[in-house]
């Protein structure tokens, strides 16, 4: 067991090493990261070849040493294509999440802790957003706004905050009423320094866990938004794009569209195993 | 009577949610373009004057914003959804002829759904922390973890090009006769007309679509099944049934098992809003001529009232299964009226 100074880093090591799913989802999502990380850093230098270029191998060679998942029709090398692609993809779910979360936290805290018209207002308005399916809803806000990675994501960001907002909502009441608060409130404090120090920070461990699994479900419907074409556009690669624009050599190259489409699935089932084994630990944490 | 309540509380919060989807659309609507008239009428709005200013005059388009919404609830309670200059027909009757399709595989989608994801969280439940529940656990961790588009290339891959099974995509096979249109569903029309070629030829078609939806929310079945039958067994009822002696399987089967069915109903929002989403793809993949291909196609050819439309059709079946499930839920569940 690691022994760490402060409390704060301890609690995040004892729950990342809960079990083995949190320890091997923290893995697959570490690399993950680290990939994205590396690639936006150093460009296209790291890759084994330009991902734009053509030629760089004969047209849809089969996955070899040379060519892990093989090549396009335009004979670019399909591994440095899904590689660079990378960073782009993580960004986006990051970006949706981060803001999600952060909008949601605090307008559902708010919320639930002071309740009256804003809480009945937040949650008839989030009673609307989700009988709207979010990548309908997506598509028809990303029509307006014209493709482009940029406003998917405002697109994503309207509509993805309302659950966010509901689960610190629910959070709140139930911290509401623990006598902390009441101790708090017992003590003069006033509302806006409980809230944002009491309050809050003990409802952000089930909302990580939540947002954890929810960075896969951003990567899956962006990914559907590109595989419709509206995302970036070519002949920069995107994964949900490659699908589309590889589906048509399902027969004579079925591993063009399979691999991003893999990719996609492996990024969503890594960030998943960790945010159910944190769910699981901090379930486990709460009843003590 | 608590019952009833129930209903009319539902009943309500749904007529609310449906005026609330159509401020968000027609707030959508008129953020196009400064012209209120493209959101009726897409490009068909320059192509032909007349339509346009009978439009115009129809929603009250110079009037304030008020009164247009006010005509743009009347317009939709009318069924007028706008004309689509791609189809060459008004919006409405666009997806009254997709619509069906959508719904055929949807109802064959949740059917699959229950074939594999209730065993499988029986089992799960049964048999859990072994291997069984282990394996099925991964097998709908990949289910739920794939983009649609892969499970519906897969069973492509499998179904079609390996073993062909099953026709790769379409409705019915070139050369099938179309039934004639009565309810605008094949496999039903067909039946009426006691042609058993084509409802075979149509099940055939149906099979992949809903198979790849199916595979991506069984998951979410044999979880919730699987937790919940955990914690009904947990329960003193079951205790007491063990205590009167009773055998482990009647127990389960008989008294556990029941009651932890009901959660099932919890997800059909999370099902169908899956399923809507997942029929963009599905339907695309399969080239099915539904209202997600529609959708799909209009977003290409940047048909607004076709997008707009659709959008709000989806949000209406999703509010009406919603209701639907709750007060399913409320009759399975006597509880449930009691909050």
């Amino acid at each position: 067991m690691i022994k760490i100074r402060n409390p704060r880093i301890q609690y995040i090591v004892e729950l990342l090493t809960y079990n083995n799913e949190t320890k091997l989802g923290f893995l697959l999502v570490a690399a993950i990261v680290a990939a994205a990380i590396v690639v936006a850093l150093t460009g296209i230098g790291v890759l084994p070849y330009d991902p734009i270029e053509q030629d760089v191998g004969p047209p849809l060679a089969a996955p070899s040493l040379e060519h892990p998942f093989g090549t396009d029709i335009l004979g670019r090398d399909v591994f440095s294509r899904i590689l660079y692609a990378t960073p782009n993809d993580i960004f986006v779910s990051f970006v949706v999440v981060g803001v999600s979360f952060l909008v949601g936290a605090l307008l559902g805290a708010t919320a639930g802790y002071r309740g009256g018209l804003l809480d009945e207002a937040l949650m008839r308005y989030t009673d609307v957003i989700f009988a709207i399916p979010a990548l309908v809803l997506a598509i028809s806000i990303a029509v307006i706004l014209g493709p482009g990675m940029t406003h998917m994501m405002y697109a994503l960001l309207i509509i993805w905050w309302p659950p966010y907002a509901r689960l610190a909502r629910g959070e709140a009441l139930r911290v509401s009423h623990q006598n902390y608060i009441e101790a708090a409130r017992a003590s003069g404090i006033g509302s806006f320094r409980i809230l944002t120090r009491h309050v809050l920070p003990n409802i952000l461990t089930p909302m990580v866990a939540y947002a954890t699994i929810d960075i896969g479900s951003v990567v899956i419907i962006y990914a559907g938004l590109s595989y419709l074409g509206l995302s970036i556009r070519p002949p920069w690669p995107e994964w949900g794009a490659m699908v589309s624009a590889y589906q048509d050599y399902l027969v004579s190259a079925p591993w063009l569209p399979l691999f991003p489409a893999f990719v996609i699935g492996i990024v969503v089932v890594a960030f998943s195993i960790l945010g159910d084994g944190l769910r699981d630990a901090v379930e486990a944490a709460r009843i003590g | 009577m608590g019952l009833l309540r129930f209903v009319l509380r539902r009943l309500g919060l749904a007529v609310f949610v449906l005026l609330g989807v159509t401020v968000i659309t027609f707030v959508l609507s008129r953020s196009i373009s400064s012209n209120p008239l493209v959101a009726w009428l897409g490009r068909a709005a320059s192509m032909y004057p007349e339509l346009a200013a009978e439009y115009a005059k129809k929603y009250h388009l110079n009037e304030p914003l008020h009164v247009q919404f006010y005509y743009y609830i009347v317009g939709l309670l009318q069924g007028d959804l706008g004309y689509s200059v791609y189809k060459g027909k008004p919006v409405a009757e666009a997806i009254g002829e997709t619509l069906p399709f959508t719904l055929q595989i949807a109802f064959f989608a949740i059917i699959f759904t229950l074939i594999i994801g209730i065993p499988l969280g029986v089992l799960a439940g049964k048999y859990h922390r072994r291997a069984t529940d282990y394996g099925i656990r991964a097998f709908y961790l990949a289910g739920v973890s794939s983009p649609a588009f892969l499970l519906a290339l897969f069973l492509l891959i499998i179904l079609t090009y390996t073993f062909r099974l099953l026709p790769s995509g379409g409705a019915l096979s070139p050369g099938v006769p179309t039934p004639s249109r009565v309810t605008g569903f094949i496999i039903i029309d067909s039946l009426l007309e006691r042609n058993f070629g084509t409802f075979v030829d149509a099940l055939a078609h149906i099979v992949m679509p809903s198979l790849a939806l199916a595979l991506g929310v069984f998951g979410y079945v044999t979880r919730v099944l699987r937790a919940s039958i955990l914690e009904v067994m947990r329960t003193n009822y079951i205790r007491a049934a063990r205590a009167k002696g009773l055998d482990e399987n009647t127990i389960f089967f008989k008294h556990a098992l029941r009651n932890a069915m009901i959660s099932v109903v919890t997800l059909a929002s999370l099902l169908t809003t899956w399923l809507v989403t997942g029929t963009l793809f599905a339907e695309t993949i399969f080239t099915y001529p539904g209202a997600g291909q529609y959708l799909v196609q209009a977003l290409s050819s940047l048909d607004y009232p076709s997008i707009l439309a659709i959008t709000l059709v989806f949000a209406a079946v999703i509010v009406a299964s919603n209701l639907a499930a709750d007060i399913l839920y409320a009759v399975v569940d006597p509880e449930i009226r009691l909050q």
